[in-house]
């Protein structure tokens, strides 16, 4: 009877109240943590190959964990906007040393790896890295060239070598038959605005990925505020000429008759008026890498 | 030939009363698990990790089986003393090796083939339907088998003459240098020195090689695996049986039981 009456009490009493106990404290523990957060990316082991070895077998396995790692490290610093992504360059490498037919990994780690801070890493040339190591371990997959001709389009203004790019991936009997277009065009005009937007929209339509299509967006919205923008500087040029003054607000332009109303870029953020004397997308708009909220009032 | 199928067929009911087979429910919810999950934390990886953990898991849990059920199986026979009421029947102690080889391997074959339909429902699940590349996953199940047959075999090999703890020692030991051959034959060309080279080469070539068998990353990325490599694959993993079975029979045949 005793053992009984001590085995409910443990079961119903001890076992809980322990349980509820540990909760609190540990409550208690990620508070402290929490304020005392210190960054822990360290990767002990930044070597492929060694990796590869350890692994046994099971390299292909690791290589998809530390690929779920690079993205998780990726969008925790994303979220919280820390621009150092130092471990980034080195996740990747590891990653597709341990599996070199790991496409996404190639792919998405190069956009990572391109995009200007808070985007991304703002290293470029990792990215270009990252892609050449792609296509040496994966020659028939054409639109790492593709990506190799973004890269080097968008982010490092090399139109001859972003050309080329787009010129060799179009000889895979497989390349879709703009890659040839692409290199053509940016060989003739070197950037311009609808090229972007070719560029921009592919990658937006050939994923499914709901962070790389944002990002894709955003940058298709600034294209479109930056046609936006040049034609408010056109408008800025005549209230110049006949007010024979520079304006310092857009408001001055409604006022003068020659905007209906104060022009919003695609978030809904006021165009500005710079010191420069041209127009520009709001600071604190979306467009510029800034968290969503409420655009100012007008 | 038949009293070793008995002892075979004896060997796989004993393993299945020993609930060996649970392994596969913790598998399965492991595959379920997986693929809800992956979709959340990763990018364009669902139908890749599907593959690499379902195969890596098939893999890990066979030679766990084969190691420690595979250095039990003689020595068990021994401590419960039925070994002699066996061999006086009279089963020949190459039919009681031939046989406890055979019963671990239809169990370890049953096994595999649980978890690989288990599988081929997580990659339904997540892709939406079989396509005919996924073959390539069968093929590399089919290899998981082959190395899971040499394991067993040397397994059986150390346990007729060593302890249990000592023949999972090697068996485990001889598995890793065996994953490590293509490095062990390439030590010699890196260090330059024509001895090491020759040692290292003739040393590669004995130990059973594994990497053979690691067709893995190619499953996942449904490459397809060459008819060829299959077959001798195949062939290298019965000779390698071959071999292992023919040095435990000599042993166990002059071990002296008392």
């Amino acid at each position: 009877m005793n053992s009984r009456k001590t085995m409910a009490l443990l079961l119903l009493a001890v076992i809980p109240a322990g349980f509820a106990a540990v909760w609190c404290m540990q409550r208690g523990i990620d508070g402290q943590l929490a304020e005392m957060h210190q960054e822990q990316d360290e990767l002990v082991l930044r070597s492929g190959k060694t990796l590869r070895l350890l692994s046994l077998e099971y390299g292909a396995f690791l290589a998809d964990v530390y690929w779920t790692r690079t993205v998780q490290y990726y969008g925790d610093r994303h979220a919280r906007k820390v621009a150092n992504l130092d471990t980034l360059g080195p996740l990747l490498d590891v990653t597709t040393t341990l599996d070199p037919q790991l496409l996404p990994a190639y792919r998405f780690g190069a956009i990572f790896l391109a995009e200007k801070a808070p985007q991304g890493a703002g290293r470029p040339d990792l990215a270009v890295e990252l892609i050449q190591k792609g296509i040496r371990n994966n020659p028939d997959f054409w639109r790492f060239y593709y990506d190799l001709g973004f890269i080097y389009y968008w982010e490092l203004k090399d139109y001859k070598k972003a050309s080329e790019a787009f010129l060799e991936g179009s000889k895979n009997p497989k390349a879709l038959i703009w890659m040839k277009v692409l290199a053509a065009k940016i060989a003739a005009e070197g950037r311009s605005r609808e090229t972007s937007r070719i560029l921009w929209r592919e990658i937006y339509e050939s994923t499914q990925d709901k962070l790389i299509r944002e990002n894709a967006l955003r940058n298709l919205k600034l294209l479109r505020a930056e046609e936006d923008c040049d034609y408010l500087d056109t408008l800025v040029g005549r209230y110049e000429k006949s007010a024979h003054r520079r304006p310092e607000r857009i408001e001055e332009l409604v006022s003068a008759g020659i905007l209906p109303g104060v022009p919003v870029d695609p978030e809904g953020f006021p165009y500005v008026i710079g010191a420069d004397g041209k127009t520009h997308v709001h600071p604190k708009s979306p467009l510029l890498g800034y968290p969503k909220g409420p655009p100012p009032p007008r | 030939m038949k009293r070793a199928g008995i002892v075979a067929w004896n060997t796989f009911r004993e393993a299945v009363r020993d609930r060996v087979l649970y392994n596969l429910v913790f598998f399965a919810l492991l595959m379920i698990a997986a693929a809800l999950l992956v979709g959340q934390i990763s990018i364009g990886i669902e139908e890749i990790v599907i593959v690499t953990l379902g195969l890596s898991a098939i893999s890990l849990i066979g030679i766990l089986m084969a190691v420690f059920i595979g250095v039990g199986l003689v020595s068990k026979e021994m401590e419960k003393r039925t070994l002699y009421a066996l061999l006086a029947k009279p089963v020949r102690r190459w039919e009681f090796l031939l046989g406890k080889f055979a019963g671990l391997f239809l169990t370890l074959a049953v096994n595999t083939a649980a978890m690989a339909a288990g599988l081929a429902g997580a990659m339904w699940l997540v892709q939406g339907s079989l396509k005919a590349e996924d073959a390539a996953v069968l093929v590399a199940v089919y290899f998981i088998l082959l190395k899971l047959a040499i394991v067993v075999s040397l397994a059986l090999l150390f346990s007729c003459f060593t302890t249990p703890l000592l023949s999972t020692l090697f068996t485990a030991g001889l598995y890793v240098a065996g994953v490590f051959a293509p490095e062990i034959r390439a030590i010699g060309k890196v260090t330059g020195n024509a001895a090491l080279d020759a040692v290292a080469m003739v040393f590669s070539y004995l130990l059973p090689n594994f990497d053979n068998f690691n067709v893995i990353a190619a499953a996942a990325h449904r490459r397809a695996i060459p008819g060829m490599l299959v077959a001798q694959n195949t062939l290298y993993a019965a000779v390698y049986c071959a071999i292992a079975l023919a040095g435990a029979t000599m042993i166990f045949s002059r071990r002296n039981l008392k």
